[in-house]
């Protein structure tokens, strides 16, 4: 039985989906869905009926990006048939630069060195005393400062006159605080390692946190000594605070007075007279200020 | 210019966190802004330009005294205030009649940008057809032989991606495909400077056609757009480098060990560790046992039945 007739008086009823006459093969870009069609444009139909013209070179290529989209392997989503779209072609330009790595905070360390993983926890959790589902954490949660409960049993080690409520609500703000200064010095330890290790970073990569903990802890060291130096009397006649730090290593060394080589004193002298007042020390001395305050002096 | 914000609460938390530099970056907001004079078909041009890209847009509706080309310190302005990279700046003058700006920013300073004359414009109120959805993803065509050569048509291409493609995603819903943009290049002057480029945009009609694939009919939505060249503003080559840097984790994962030969079949490689020749244990392999004397016995009387084979055949 020749069912060829049939079909083909079967296909004559819809319009063609293959499109004639593209002597260069348009190239894709499906991840962006774009067709480009390089094949010249015809300058006459152009000319002629130029809306029209555009509308069918429109329509065929659209066909041919469709055909195009129709052959990518799909999934069966909620939302429909999905076509899996490969990765574009054409690169774009990112509007802001590629973020900069932050470094490793102390806990993160501790937990990599001892394997802990982060694991996800319930937002709420049965609470014995009441019976009831309550939040781990924050409005009306478990976590809370305790200050609520109707009755609390002075612990045995601690002074019976003592307000026990007003000790759990300083607890919790001790807590709260502590938390905050660890939070600050994460921060700045960051901010630290950032500026040390600059390569890293741009290379794309978490900056090495080892030196910067030291390099931390030196400045503001160096940072204390300065506020001390800083009073009226240059830090000479202060009280002495207990368990302070003392200054390392500050010796002054006094040149005696009388030596034998006198070529020593004058070549140092030289040396301060240059920088001030010679070629190289132009830049230390404002001549026209000090010429115009020993003229007011005068 | 701007104070930096600290944050009070939470809410300012999360804006601020999204305006941040990530790897994967939100879809760009564009700003689309009039100068101090305009046209009819400058405004239906922005009005719809900005309705396409919609709801990652801003509508400035004021008129603002911007030349972008001598003065673009506003443009860093406006994009830090809005989080926006993406310009489209209308203007109208006599010697630069209905004018369209389209400007790029990187790290909210100028990347690139470029200046179109709009010879004849239709805007989308003029055409009495249904609309597609706002927000929806379009198909994208580039028609002539124009568009890798020339940087002006480079540089256009780009820009038209860059603000209409709306984000990158790795699938798509094949019935959310609804309308295309269609640019085609025209025919070059005969000076040899750049012709005219026509934009159109159609909503996809899809017919049955008797086999799985179907027929495409387009139907025109507008806007529909006659363009030449004006001037333009190349990014500088070391900052348009920086622009394309993919961060390393969505570049594309290597596959160690795995090749696919001439023939293209995919072929393997295993790494087996050395071996050390002292350690294989040879005492359980039969073949490679010493002859004992009983063996070499039953070997000569083996041998003496050949032989006497041997003078059996002869004879």
């Amino acid at each position: 039985m020749d069912v060829s007739g049939v079909l083909e008086a079967h296909k004559q009823k819809f319009k063609s989906v293959s499109v004639e006459g593209k002597v260069i093969p348009l190239e894709y870009d499906l991840g962006l869905l774009t067709a480009i069609d390089q094949n010249p444009i015809d300058e006459a139909e152009l000319k002629k009926n130029k809306d029209e013209y555009l509308q069918s070179l429109s329509r065929d290529n659209a066909q041919l990006l469709f055909n195009e989209i129709f052959q990518l392997p799909t999934i069966s989503d909620d939302n429909g048939v999905m076509a899996m779209l490969p990765a574009p072609t054409t690169l774009l330009p990112r509007e802001k630069p590629l973020p900069k790595p932050k470094p490793e905070t102390r806990w993160e360390k501790f937990a990599k060195a001892k394997g802990i993983v982060n694991r996800k926890k319930e937002r709420m959790v049965f609470d014995d005393n009441t019976g009831e589902y309550k939040p781990r954490w924050g409005y009306k949660g478990i976590n809370d400062d305790g200050s609520k409960d109707w009755i609390i049993e002075v612990p045995s080690g601690a002074n019976p006159m003592e307000d026990q409520y007003e000790a759990r609500r300083e607890a919790k703000k001790e807590r709260i605080e502590k938390n905050d200064k660890r939070r600050q010095r994460n921060l700045e330890e960051a901010a630290v390692a950032s500026k040390m290790d600059q390569k890293t970073v741009n290379k794309g990569e978490r900056p090495n946190m080892d030196n910067a903990r030291a390099m931390k802890r030196k400045e503001i060291e160096n940072q204390i000594l300065i506020s001390k130096n800083s009073t009226a009397s240059a830090g000479k006649f202060d009280e002495a605070i207990k368990g302070d730090l003392k200054p390392k290593g500050i010796k002054r060394k006094f040149e005696p007075n009388v030596t034998a080589d006198l070529s020593k004193e004058k070549a140092g002298n030289m040396s301060i007279l240059d920088r001030v007042v010679g070629k190289n020390g132009e830049d230390l001395v404002n001549v026209r200020k000090a010429i115009k305050a020993t003229k007011s002096r005068k | 210019m701007l104070r930096t914000i600290t944050p009070r609460n939470a809410r300012v938390k999360r804006v601020l966190k999204n305006r941040e530099a990530k790897t994967e970056e939100n879809i760009k907001t564009a700003i689309f802004i009039r100068g101090s004079q305009t046209s009819q078909i400058v405004n239906d041009a922005l009005a719809d330009l900005y309705m396409l890209k919609k709801p990652y847009a801003v509508n400035f509706t004021k008129k603002n005294q911007i030349h972008p080309f001598e003065d673009h310190s506003n443009l860093q302005f406006f994009s830090q205030k809005n989080d926006a990279s993406l310009f489209v700046i209308g203007t109208h003058s006599k010697k630069r009649p209905n004018t369209l700006t389209f400007a790029r920013m990187f790290d909210h300073q100028l990347l690139d940008m470029m200046e179109v004359s709009i010879e004849k414009g239709t805007p989308m109120k003029d055409f009495k057809t249904p609309k597609s959805a706002i927000g929806m993803k379009p198909c994208f065509m580039f028609n002539g032989d124009m568009w890798d050569q020339n940087p002006h048509y480079i540089m256009f291409k780009s820009m038209i991606l860059d603000f209409y493609h709306g984000q990158t995603v790795d699938k798509v819903a094949l019935a959310g495909l609804e309308y295309v943009i269609s640019v085609t290049s025209g025919p070059m002057t005969s000076e040899g400077k750049p012709g005219k480029i026509y934009l159109r945009t159609y909503t996809i009609v899809l017919k049955r056609s008797g086999v799985k694939l179907p027929r495409i009919e387009l139907v025109e939505m507008g806007p529909s757009m006659d363009m030449t060249f004006g001037r333009m503003t190349e990014a500088k080559p070391d900052v348009w480098k920086q622009s394309l840097r993919v961060p390393k984790e969505l570049k594309p994962k290597k596959k160690k060990n795995i090749t696919k030969d001439v023939m293209g079949d995919t072929v393997g490689r295993i790494h087996l560790g050395k071996q050390d020749f002292d350690k294989i244990q040879t005492r359980k392999m039969k073949g490679l046992k010493k002859r004992t004397a009983s063996t070499e016995d039953d070997k000569d009387s083996s041998e003496k039945k050949q032989r006497v084979d041997d003078s059996d055949d002869e004879e």
